[in-house]
């Protein structure tokens, strides 16, 4: 979006850790970081703080603590345990080979779970091993919603893989694609999972694994039986899936718009000062005042530019992703609707052969399973729709309010801008220097 | 709108018919592109004769448009002399174009320069000026010349650099104008394009439950948003008003300084006439011819005047000398007071023009405090109803 040189994402005035509140206690407490891992754990250097649940947060502004508590205590409702595996993505680092240039990210793992044999771990990752990774998980949990990963494939040329910007927004879906698996109560216990977080290389025998997972999620989701009732609550899922994309898809134009509107406005801003620098020239008493109000434009573009570049980086990107996410949902919900079907068409073969063969009064075994995987599909798929509203809900939330927050910086770094030219403009000085007698 | 009974243009069919745009060398030697104006003139009687011929036509650019009517404004001081067409294209906002090369602004501009040229031509005194005429039909550059020669030899600096000042005064604060008017205009864009939020929220909080009332909210808020702009731009126009009154006033600043020219050009001219008389006489008084005259090349091939002839020009001579003296006097004071009081009253300009200006800056600062605090109060206003979500 900008033409300047891709930077990391602007950190904007985030509260030292000292100064938030402890999200299990009611009052604000003055916290020392501790090596237990139910306190807040921040790595040195990242730039986001990181929550008990491994979620990352925004504090810019003063507010921001009541806030956190609100998004705290929402999230200790959503899994009444406390939570004791917390996973981060950062770290970006690029390798360069003779074969291949592509990007690792460091893995950390922070957990007291038994299934794990230490209670650290940390790995360096690349996109192909999520891939791996999330495959994995599909086959394994076939009835589960997988959170979804970011695009796969960029066109060479049209994005710079290897910019700051690219790898960052990257790291970060990535990052939300691990802490929503970590904390899924069935996913977390995956064992790929625990391949993933903690073996030192990933045995992924990648050539016939592909295959043969290609095989399973195709049956799963094309399936090839019809479906007679769907129940009408798995109906209005899909019906609420498609009107939200289509909302999305909306506030993703308007996003854009604004930022080219503000871009062109921008443009004009830029001329605008200089005039009144140019101005500054021919005036002797004037000439402080001009000057004022011309610099005063120039910090009002430069926040403008910092908030466009904001929303760039950090709104789109978010918003867009999560387009996947409701594809990923629609997926599951076309799987359930295939085993149903695949179960409706098992029962209607065995009543015909029960009809042809007198003396059968059971159920058959294949039926009654069948049956079973219906039944074991539909509850996951609710659990799991409950869990992905209330994921929606806070990352919308906190997606919305990154927003404002935005829109709320830039208005105050140009009120500080314009007050502090305010004494510059009323102050009449004396000419000291020699000026022309007009 | 054209008078009865004109002079030129009873002889004259004038019409500015084209205009087309070149690239040259400006006086800082850089290269720019500007209009060019095809001025046609034909011989009015040729056309009653049923000839038709084709018309004379020249091409004139803006600037030498504005030569013109500077020499006349000066040269007939009591005349009220038309005016031009816009230099530059004024302050518009919402979509016109602001941009002299628009050919809807050239168009204007054509008919504006033919509009003038045959008012000029219909005035019963202005038509019959000798400039005139060659700005229509002789395509030398005579009226480059004409800037030049009619210049002042020794005009009071300060007038100079004042006319200088007022010069660019009337440039910057016309640049000034235009920029902020599209600046207004883009920020107009952004505000209402804020407004679509409000529907899309409204929209998506009816597919929500326990989210609705947030984004309903905000939506309000977003609604506000884009509403506001409409008086924080209305309170600006009062800024821009403030601008054009100095643009105005930086032309009678000029106008000022002009008449200074005027008044020292005229005395320049007195002085001069009386230096030449002078010498005429000290040439028939002592006989020796001090400046080769077509008078005196006459009279060495011819013969000289007689004695009688002489004298009579002598005293001619006297009395113009003395006529001559008493003007140079009277435009000499004329002189002085102009440049008195008008210097008292540019003094007493500048500190108002400094004052108005301060002040003007000063409301617009406070204006745009206004506008971003209420952008932190709406923003926060949605903040609260997303937290709400």
């Amino acid at each position: 979006m900008s033409a300047c040189t891709p930077k990391s994402l602007a950190s904007s005035g985030q509260k030292p850790i000292q100064e938030m509140c402890h999200p299990l206690g009611a009052e604000e407490a003055v916290l020392t970081p501790s090596p237990d891992v139910r306190n807040i754990t921040s790595s040195i250097g990242e730039k986001d703080q990181i929550l008990p649940n491994g979620t990352p947060v925004e504090t810019s502004s003063p507010s921001s603590s009541s806030s956190l508590l609100n998004r705290l205590q929402l999230d200790d409702d959503l899994d009444g345990e406390t939570r004791d595996l917390f996973v981060t993505v950062d770290d970006p680092k690029k390798h360069v080979s003779t074969m291949e240039t592509y990007i690792t990210y460091r893995v950390v793992t922070k957990t007291t779970r038994v299934e794990f044999d230490l209670p650290e771990y940390t790995v360096r990752r690349r996109y192909q091993d999520f891939d791996w990774l999330r495959t994995k998980l599909e086959d394994s949990q076939p009835t589960h919603l997988i959170p979804p990963l970011p695009e796969k494939f960029v066109m060479k040329g049209v994005v710079d893989r290897f910019s700051e910007e690219f790898v960052e927004t990257r790291r970060k879906a990535l990052d939300k694609f691990l802490k929503r698996v970590a904390d899924h109560p069935v996913l977390s216990f995956n064992e790929h999972l625990n391949s993933f977080l903690s073996a030192k290389d990933l045995n992924k025998r990648q050539g016939l694994a592909l295959l043969s997972k290609m095989g399973e999620s195709v049956k799963y989701v094309t399936g090839g039986y019809k479906l007679r009732g769907r129940p009408v609550e798995f109906s209005a899922m899909g019906d609420y899936l498609d009107m939200f994309t289509q909302k999305l898809g909306t506030i993703d134009r308007i996003a854009q718009r604004i930022i080219k509107e503000q871009s062109e406005y921008q443009v004009e801003l830029r001329e605008y000062g200089p005039v009144y620098t140019t101005w500054a020239l021919s005036e002797a008493e004037l000439q402080g005042p001009l000057e004022g109000v011309a610099s005063c434009m120039a910090n009002c573009s430069s926040a403008l530019d910092e908030l466009t570049q904001d929303m760039s980086e950090d709104f789109l990107p978010v918003l867009r992703e999560y387009v996947l996410y409701i594809e990923s949902m629609k997926i599951v919900l076309k799987k359930r609707d295939n085993i149903q079907a695949e179960y409706e068409a098992k029962l209607e073969a065995a009543a015909f052969r029960k009809e042809e063969k007198a003396s059968c009064t059971q159920v058959p075994t294949d039926v009654e399973k069948c049956h079973d995987r219906v039944e074991c599909c539909n509850a996951d798929l609710k659990s799991d729709w409950d869990r992905w509203q209330n994921n929606k809900r806070q990352d919308f939330r906190q997606l919305l309010t990154g927003m404002a927050d935005h829109n709320i910086q830039y208005y105050e770094k140009c009120l500080a801008a314009w007050e502090s030219v305010i004494p510059l403009l009323r102050d009449k000085q004396p000419q000291e220097t020699e000026t022309e007698e007009d | 709108m054209v008078e009865e009974g004109s002079t030129l243009l009873r002889r004259m069919e004038i019409s500015v018919a084209e205009a087309e745009k070149r690239t040259g060398k400006n006086t800082v030697n850089m290269q720019e592109i500007f209009t060019v104006y095809l001025i046609e003139t034909r011989p009015i009687d040729a056309i009653t004769e049923g000839h038709n011929p084709a018309p004379d036509s020249l091409w004139r650019r803006y600037s030498e448009f504005e030569i013109l009517r500077n020499y006349l404004l000066v040269t007939y001081p009591f005349i009220v002399v038309p005016p031009l067409p816009e230099k530059r294209a004024e302050f518009v906002w919402h979509k016109l174009s602001a941009d002299n090369m628009d050919p809807d602004f050239v168009e204007r501009r054509r008919v504006g320069l033919e509009n003038f040229l045959l008012r000029v031509a219909s005035h019963s005194v202005l038509s019959n000026d000798k400039i005139l005429y060659h700005f229509l039909t002789e395509a030398d550059s005579r009226i480059k010349a004409l800037s030049a020669t009619f210049r002042v030899k020794n005009p009071d600096k300060r007038f100079t650099e004042m006319k200088h000042y007022s010069d660019e005064l009337q440039s910057l604060t016309s640049q000034l104008l235009r920029v902020r008017a599209r600046v207004a205009d883009r920020l107009y864009g952004v505000y209402k394009v804020h407004g679509n939020y409000g529907r899309v929220f409204s929209e998506w909080s009816a597919l929500e439950k326990e989210m609705g009332d947030g984004l309903q909210s905000a939506g309000h808020h977003m609604d506000a948003y884009a509403a506001s702009v409409d008086d924080m731009l209305e309170e600006e126009e009062h800024y821009a008003d403030q601008l054009k009154e100095y643009l105005f006033y930086a032309e009678a600043l000029r106008a000022v300084c002009r008449k200074h020219e005027l008044t020292q050009y005229e005395l320049e001219t007195a002085s001069s006439d009386l230096i030449s008389k002078k010498q005429q006489r000290e040439e028939l008084a002592t006989g020796m011819v001090r400046t080769f005259s077509f008078k005196g090349m006459t009279n060495k091939l011819f013969g000289q005047e007689t004695p009688e002839q002489r004298e009579a020009k002598l005293s001619l001579l006297e009395e113009q000398i003395v006529q001559g003296e008493e003007t140079v006097t009277e435009k000499t004071v004329e002189c002085e007071e102009y440049v008195k009081g008008a210097w008292v009253d540019m003094q007493r300009f500048k500190e108002q023009k400094d004052r108005d200006l301060r002040e003007a800056l000063i409301g617009y600062a406070v204006m745009q405090i206004s506008m971003c605090k209420k952008g932190i109060q709406v923003w926060t206003n949605a903040k609260e109803c997303f937290h709400k979500m």
